[in-house]
């Protein structure tokens, strides 16, 4: 089997119900108790261009996606085009339409490799059970569900859950399926391929989720109960997840009348001692900037949710990309202590969106927390979120609020009428928050809150190796870059046997195990999602070890299994 | 526990020109939260960058001093965390109507229950007297040898122009009417703006008390004016552009309108404020919210 998965791709154009089709048949999956992972592809407007959906299906756990598949679906010719040529022997494509017109190169393409091609006019079929043209996708999603051989029961009853609450013609929906699933189009050889037998699912149904509904629920989990916002991709749906839950978490939920505004709104709350967050993307986070300094310098917790795309200035809005990684550790005025963290999945998203407000709390700073459009807004399906850390905030009473202490940790305590009054501010302060001038009070007073860092090095944890100690080569990485790799070792992919050092502690940056790795003899390879090597530079900074060899993407795809994979062989990728 | 204004002090002296309106500003605010008895553990003032921001040492209460034209958006979130509180935001002119008139805008469109401060001296003083947009067209200012060249914003017509709920002016030079009116905007549920017209003797020279005399008109001298009527207060702000007058007083008021916070659907009836309720959560019942 390929990759140890198998795997589906929807092609269309926005506003084609593609995004739809590919969640319906992903939380099916997960139902049915298969492990999946979901990469939604789309360009930035409302209706058309160019969209794609692909769903990796495995019996262990995944969190990546291969840039192969076995089951192509194709509702524009565009989209046809584009992929075709990477169905993988033996594979399926399913073309929405009467007829089909393959290029000659495409034409030896599918003789080549013996795929074979199924014509179905969904719409047509949708119009024949009385459904309206939009539920043509509920066609090809009950036949797609038929190649690959589930039981129907399954499929209807995951889709009249999803849609239980929505203002949806269910009768209609699950004649499309029916039909779909039923058409006298499906032939047994075209499931031939589809070794769905050597998938056995092993376990029970799957909760699905993306890495954003990830760190709303870690959020959520550690006493966050307020989020201003405001709409910049990938961040968006941190917003709809926590807005549309609001009825029930209790929490605050505010649009901002811009990216300013929201952080302003956070650092006041903060101050008043609740607990508060905002999520942007690169453009936004630069309008933060300012307040991420006024965090530092006053000591306000303070949590703000990078999610990174790619390229500057706009960039390329809807696709991936980890290039932030800089300006997260780097940006904004002064010397101030901040902490940064990476995330890598759905889980991870969780508990470190709660260590983020403990660490905010207890260190009393930014603590800036990365992620990235392809674990964003990837589904990943996992058995059980992790146990929900235990919420700690380090408050303490004093006399002073900026108090001078060995560890560089002042008291703080949350506003009450009972307790004494006391002032945060961005100028440079004495003990008592007063704003100084003062030569040694300046000195003394940025020294103290430097030595916050040291203690919190102490606490974070070093990077995570994976892999066998034995290996020759390990690959450093951060993000979602963990996912390819940790899917190549974990399902034993690669012919040569490979290890992973796995960055979520971003800043301060721990080195040891690094430079231990290469101090041993290992050949060390940076893997980075961005043109620069970003994180390697920290590194680099840091401890002084200087990689050389590194691998580097950044056309604002993820890395595909098979890029690692390549690399490892010496092909391009 | 008996308040007395010294309270409201810190062992820090001000910092501000001999004639300074702040003086009498912070004065006022701290006069109107001892009469209100709110003591100076129960009040949050949120202060900009600029001459007045300057005062926050002076100031003895919960505070932060933050960005320059950002006093207002931090005080919303300060608000938004725990309502029991007396929230100000304490703004000049130049962060106010510059770097942070969204903040402005939204903030009373949005009618939160806090109460904005302006302290307009005509000018950006810290930074040695620019322009400003309630600085007069053609005025000669700080790297403005012909004078500023643009028209002014009527401030007082934008303002209406947004339906506040409170709308107040009033002048450094009267201290006990400020105060009043002060408390009134604290007392005011929803957002409460009041413009001081403040002298500012090292760049504003050509507004001296004498001159605010002869412009200021208290409110209540007027025998028919209907402070809840919009339309009327509109009539006033177009009066004041023509002729250069300032009212003082509440312009507007009214309570109709629901705050910000009262018109949440996912805080209606709970009594505890988001302060106190940062715990551990079991989010189980939420995964059916995920994508």
């Amino acid at each position: 089997m390929y990759l140890n998965r198998i795997i589906v791709k929807f092609g269309g154009q926005s506003g084609q119900g593609i995004n739809s089709v590919g969640t319906i048949l992903t939380k099916s999956l997960n139902r049915a108790g298969y492990y999946t992972f979901s990469n939604r592809e789309y360009p930035s407007l409302i209706k058309g261009g160019f969209a794609n959906y692909q769903i990796d299906i495995s019996n262990s756990s995944i969190n990546s996606s291969s840039k192969k598949t076995n089951i192509l679906c194709c509702m524009s010719k565009n989209s046809l085009n584009q992929y075709i040529t990477d169905v993988l022997p033996n594979g399926v494509v399913i073309y929405d339409a009467q007829t089909l017109e393959l290029e000659p190169q495409e034409q030896e393409y599918v003789k080549e490799n013996n795929i074979k091609i199924l014509n179905i006019d969904s719409k047509e079929v949708a119009k024949q059970n009385n459904a309206p043209a939009i539920m043509a996708n509920a066609v090809l999603a009950g036949l797609v569900w038929k190649i690959l051989k589930q039981k129907i029961e399954i499929l209807t009853d995951e889709v009249e859950e999803m849609f239980k609450d929505k203002n949806i013609d269910m009768e209609a929906e699950k004649a499309c399926l029916l039909a779909g699933y039923n058409t006298p189009l499906y032939v047994e050889n075209l499931s031939q391929s589809i070794d769905t037998e050597k998938l056995k699912r092993t376990s029970e149904k799957k909760i699905t989720m993306t890495g954003n509904d990830g760190v709303s629920l870690g959020a959520l989990a550690g006493g966050m109960r307020a989020f201003f916002g405001y709409p910049m991709t990938p961040a968006t749906s941190i917003f709809k997840f926590l807005g549309e839950s609001a009825n029930e978490s209790k929490i605050v939920v505010k649009q901002a009348e811009n990216e300013i505004t929201a952080i302003q709104m956070a650092i006041g709350a903060m101050y008043m001692g609740t607990r508060a967050m905002t999520a942007t993307s690169g453009g936004g986070f630069d309008l933060m900037s300012e307040t991420i300094s006024c965090s530092g310098i006053s000591e306000t917790p303070l949590v703000i949710v990078l999610a990174q795309r790619i390229g500057a200035g706009t960039g390329v809005p809807t696709w991936t990309g980890s290039g932030d990684i800089t300006a997260a550790v780097k940006t904004a005025h002064g010397d101030f202590p901040r902490c940064v963290i990476q995330i890598s999945d759905a889980k991870s998203a969780f508990t470190l969106t709660q260590k983020a407000f403990n660490i905010a709390d207890k260190y009393q700073l930014p603590v800036i927390i990365l992620t990235e459009k392809q674990i964003a807004e990837g589904l990943f399906s996992i058995d059980s979120l992790p146990p929900i850390e235990k919420i700690e905030r380090g408050l303490q009473q004093g006399e002073n609020r900026y108090q001078i202490t060995e560890s560089g940790i002042s008291p703080r305590w949350i506003p009450s009428q009972d307790e004494k009054p006391y002032l945060h501010t961005s100028d440079e302060h004495n003990e008592d928050g007063h704003s100084t001038e003062n030569a040694q009070e300046v000195y003394e007073m940025s020294k103290k809150r430097d030595k916050k860092m040291n203690l919190l090095k102490d606490e974070i944890a070093e990077p995570e190796y994976f892999g066998s100690p034995k290996a020759k080569t390990v690959l450093v990485g951060s993000g979602n870059t963990k996912n390819p790799i940790l899917d190549i070792i974990t399902n034993n992919l690669s012919s040569e046997d490979i290890a992973y050092l796995h960055y979520e502690y971003i800043y301060p940056t721990k080195t040891e195990k690094l430079t231990k790795l290469a101090q041993e003899g290992k050949r060390i390879i940076l893997v980075e999602n961005n043109q620069t090597g970003q994180l390697g530079k920290l590194i680099t900074e840091e401890s002084g070890y200087q990689f050389n060899e590194k691998l580097l993407k950044y056309d604002g795809r993820p890395f595909f299994i098979e890029d690692i994979l390549n690399y490892l062989e010496g092909k391009s990728i | 526990m008996s308040i007395d204004i010294n309270m409201y002090s810190t062992n820090k002296q001000p910092t501000w020109c001999p004639g300074c309106g702040n003086f009498a500003i912070h004065v006022s605010l701290k006069k109107a939260l001892m009469e209100l008895n709110i003591s100076p553990s129960q009040a949050f003032i949120s202060f900009d960058i600029g001459c007045n921001g300057n005062g926050a040492d002076t100031v003895n209460t919960y505070a932060f001093k933050g960005l320059h034209g950002r006093a207002i958006a931090l005080a919303t979130g300060a608000h938004i965390a725990n309502r029991k509180y007396t929230v100000v935001a304490d703004i000049g002119d130049g962060a106010c109507f510059h770097e942070g008139i969204d903040h402005l805008i939204n903030a009373i469109k949005s009618n939160y229950d806090m109460t904005i401060l302006i302290h307009d001296n005509q000018n950006f003083a810290l930074t040695t007297g620019q322009a400003t947009v309630t600085t007069k067209q053609g005025k000669k200012m700080y790297a403005l040898p012909e004078g500023k060249p643009e028209r002014d914003i009527d401030i007082n017509q934008l303002i209406l122009s947004l339906q506040p709920t409170f709308f107040a002016k009033a002048y450094s030079g009267d201290p006990q009417q400020l105060t009043e009116i002060i408390k009134k905007g604290i007392e005011h549920k929803g957002c409460s703006v009041i413009q001081i017209s403040q002298t500012c003797p090292t760049y504003n020279k050509e507004c001296t008390p004498q001159w605010f005399n002869e412009h200021i008109i208290k409110l209540e001298t007027l025998s028919q004016y209907n402070n809840s009527s919009l339309e009327d207060a509109q009539k006033l702000a177009k009066e004041m552009a023509q002729t250069g007058k300032i009212y003082t007083g509440i312009i507007h008021q009214h309570s109709n309108t629901p705050t910000f916070y009262d018109r949440l659907e996912s805080r209606k009836d709970i009594q505890s404020e988001l302060v106190d309720e940062v715990q551990e959560y079991d989010i189980t019942q939420l995964l059916k919210y995920c994508n």
